[in-house]
């Protein structure tokens, strides 16, 4: 009999890794329903966050967490200048150019972060570490519960952006009907260069709670978090960041499950079996719709 | 039809992930009359800290080797050559870089060789070409114990996972479990509990086995109370330690690579409130591991033959200090463990050429077959480096390291605990050790 202190534990833990993936995957998500293209490079920008915010945090000690916002922000400028230059001039063409085109991306990003920082692992530490709080009948350290905050505040701050303003509604127009956000008026490749930029900035965020949790990185580190995310995406319906969000969650949980009750050898494989399942009942994903 | 077309770039672009490569990057300058040496080392990838003290160290024992004029070939000194083929810490980088310095570049020997699941995926090339092999990084025993192929060709010099794990088991049993007892005031039947924590490879798995043997061996008074595995290059171990919590350990065993182990123990520590004592296998003993851990490290023990921080008294530090010294002064940084190792391979494939008057390779084969070498930088049985007659393994001496953080450098330094003939301090548990119960 399993002891419901460990269940809530790995449950906790699960929550954690979902946190990273969520913001992962809407990134992807946003990009996917908006421009309807492939970018498996996705990782990669997860990877230059993590960078990104540990040379700000190694050159100035500022907190970590503040750190966040510069590297969203590089990194919707560097999103910008990759949707201007690679996958605007393909945009429309056969997916077998942005599939290769974003492989492509991969090598350069990796190589050239292995340039810039060299490639061994790196590790940061938290202002925050051996500090813990207890939740319920959890004594947890405090910095999960920061990023799980953190990854709640940007998703409502995203909501209410997608839902509140002017833009965000033509972002979401676009992503339903492109013909028809043309035809109103809207500046779709405006929107284009937006929604790549935020989704690029989710993906600095997932990087720099990825560092800050105390987890290892090096420039090769974004090509598996990329596999999931694009199989989140699949299993939470291609287009909806709900989705996404659902799908995150049940990822994080189910790989720290099947560590637990399986071995750590079952932790990657558990997800794709979920999605396997899920595709199979329901083949547009759990919030997808027939159209997408 | 989106759907389709998104499902098979998926599976292709998995595909292409578990495949991709880099180009490898042959460093040496031709060399006409040269002794053409292939270091096989992980310069991308997850173990490319490893894997570039390697290189640097091959390259420190070539310049020095050169220095001297080469190998002595028959009354003529002929230089060595370095190649280096780059493994990228993968299966099939591993087959690219030996098929290329093999066919390619055509090398007389090949050294290095990290991860045993890498290495052993490209044996089978080594063992169709017939190239005289020094493994000094790959620790698994199948790598000259298997018998799908021809090892012949293949010489070990490193510790197995058999020698270490039973190695570190037996310190188990000897040191920390009586002074667990004492702390407990507990009497000597009280079963030690120690939980084992591996890498799913050949690697992990060797550990897992060696240490299951000899408890079953000796008839240990140790109880195995959680097993728990992880994929190699894992950075999350919360669940895994959550389980191993659960288990009430006296001590946990980590078969990992450095960049595991290190972000390991600090989850254990501060994620998941773990205040045992762990155990680390001989390739964590390397500078960016004691820099990961900072306080973490306190109190954990590694078991090992080359620091970057101590040496056994005596000439075995001087040697290892020389070394030291060299490498730093080339690149800068500190060597580490496997890289003293491939440091010895060259000077063990050069002795092997000087020794067989040729660089043909069965004739330079039957000369590591017959090598009777003095140690060099790292303390060997009898103070010489040779190879079983069995299964082509050096011997080593090895000892125990506990680590005590130095608050000045925010980092953890060793001490040598274990055998008494080499220790400089006794083992003790720190004052936060928490012992497990049944």
């Amino acid at each position: 009999m399993v002891d419901l202190g460990i269940l809530l534990q790995i449950l906790f833990w699960g929550i954690y890794a979902g946190c990273i993936y969520i913001l992962l995957a809407t990134g992807l998500n946003l990009i996917f329903g908006v421009m309807k293209i492939v970018n498996f490079a996705h990782g990669e920008f997860l990877m230059i966050g993590a960078y990104i915010t540990a040379t700000i945090f190694f050159a100035t000690g500022f907190n970590p967490y503040a750190i966040i916002v510069l590297s969203m922000l590089a990194l919707m400028a560097i999103g910008a200048l990759v949707e201007r230059l690679c996958f605007r001039p393909i945009l429309g063409t056969s997916k077998l150019n942005e599939i290769f085109l974003s492989i492509g991306l991969i090598y350069i990003f990796q190589n050239s972060a292995a340039m810039i920082w060299g490639d061994q692992w790196q590790s940061i530490r938290s202002p925050y570490q051996g500090i813990t709080v207890p939740v319920g009948s959890l004594n947890v350290p405090v910095d999960y519960l920061i990023i799980m905050t953190v990854t709640a505040v940007i998703l409502c701050l995203l909501y209410l952006f997608l839902r509140k303003t002017k833009t965000g509604r033509q972002m979401r127009a676009t992503s339903q009907n492109r013909k028809g956000a043309m035809l109103v008026g809207i500046n779709v490749e405006r929107m284009d260069i937006l929604s790549f930029s935020i989704g690029c900035a989710l993906a600095a965020a997932a990087g720099t709670l990825w560092v800050v949790s105390g987890q290892v990185f090096n420039p090769y580190m974004g090509s598996i978090p990329a596999i999931k995310a694009f199989a989140i995406i699949i299993l939470g319906g291609l287009g909806s960041i709900p989705g996404a969000i659902v799908g995150g969650l049940l990822y994080g949980i189910a790989e720290n499950g099947a560590a637990y009750f399986l071995g750590g050898v079952w932790k990657d494989a558990i997800s794709f079996i979920i999605l396997i399942i899920v595709l199979i009942v329901k083949p547009t994903g759990l919030f997808g719709e027939s159209g997408e | 039809m989106k759907y389709t077309v998104l499902l098979i770039a998926f599976v292709v672009f998995g595909a292409l992930i578990v495949g991709c490569t880099q180009q490898a990057a042959p460093q040496a300058q031709s060399q006409q009359n040269a002794v053409k040496v292939g270091v096989i080392a992980s310069l991308t990838g997850p173990a490319s800290n490893v894997g570039t003290s390697m290189w640097q160290s091959a390259q420190v024992a070539a310049a020095e080797i050169n220095a001297n004029g080469g190998i002595n070939i028959k009354g003529t000194k002929v230089p060595i050559q370095l190649v280096v083929g780059d493994d990228e810490s993968t299966q099939q980088g591993g087959q690219t870089a030996a098929n290329q310095l093999i066919t390619g570049d055509k090398v007389d020997i090949l050294v290095g060789g990290y991860s045993s699941a890498v290495t052993s995926s490209y044996e089978q090339t080594v063992a169709e070409y017939k190239i005289p092999y020094i493994v000094t990084g790959a620790s698994s025993p199948i790598i000259t114990h298997r018998t799908d192929i021809d090892t012949s060709y293949i010489f070990h010099h490193c510790p197995t996972t058999d020698t270490y794990g039973q190695y570190t088991t037996t310190f188990i049993d000897q040191v920390v479990r009586p002074a667990v007892n004492q702390k407990l005031n507990a009497p000597a039947t009280r079963p030690f509990r120690l939980a084992l924590i591996y890498q799913d490879t050949a690697f992990g798995k060797g550990v897992q086995t060696a240490v299951n043997a000899t408890i079953t061996k000796n008839k240990l008074n140790i109880v195995l109370v959680s097993q728990q595995s992880f994929k190699m290059g894992e950075s999350d171990f919360r669940t895994p330690l959550t389980a191993i919590k659960a288990a009430n350990p006296d001590a946990v065993y980590i078969a990992a690579f450095p960049n595991e182990g290190a972000p390991l123990i600090t989850q254990a520590r501060r994620d998941i409130g773990l205040n045992t004592i762990f155990l680390n296998v001989e390739n964590n003993d390397n500078a960016q591991f004691y820099k990961d851990l900072g306080q973490y490290g306190e109190g954990s023990i590694i078991e090992s033959r080359f620091s970057p921080y101590t040496a056994p008294a005596g000439a075995v530090a001087d040697a290892q200090n020389t070394f030291k010294n060299s490498y730093t002064a080339k690149f800068g940084t500190s060597p580490d463990m496997m890289g003293a190792s491939t440091y010895e391979g060259v000077y063990i494939a050069s002795k092997a050429i000087e020794n067989a008057g040729t660089t043909d390779k069965a004739t330079v084969r039957q000369a590591l077959v017959n090598l009777n070498m003095p140690q060099i930088i790292e303390a060997m049985k009898d103070g010489k480096i040779s190879f079983s007659s069995d299964f082509r393994e050096s011997q080593f001496d090895l000892w125990m390291e506990q680590l005590a953080f130095n608050s000045t450098i925010g980092e953890c330094r060793p001490n040598i605990v274990w055998p008494d003939n080499l220790k400089v301090t006794g083992f003790t548990l720190p004052a936060w050790y928490s012992p497990g119960s049944a």
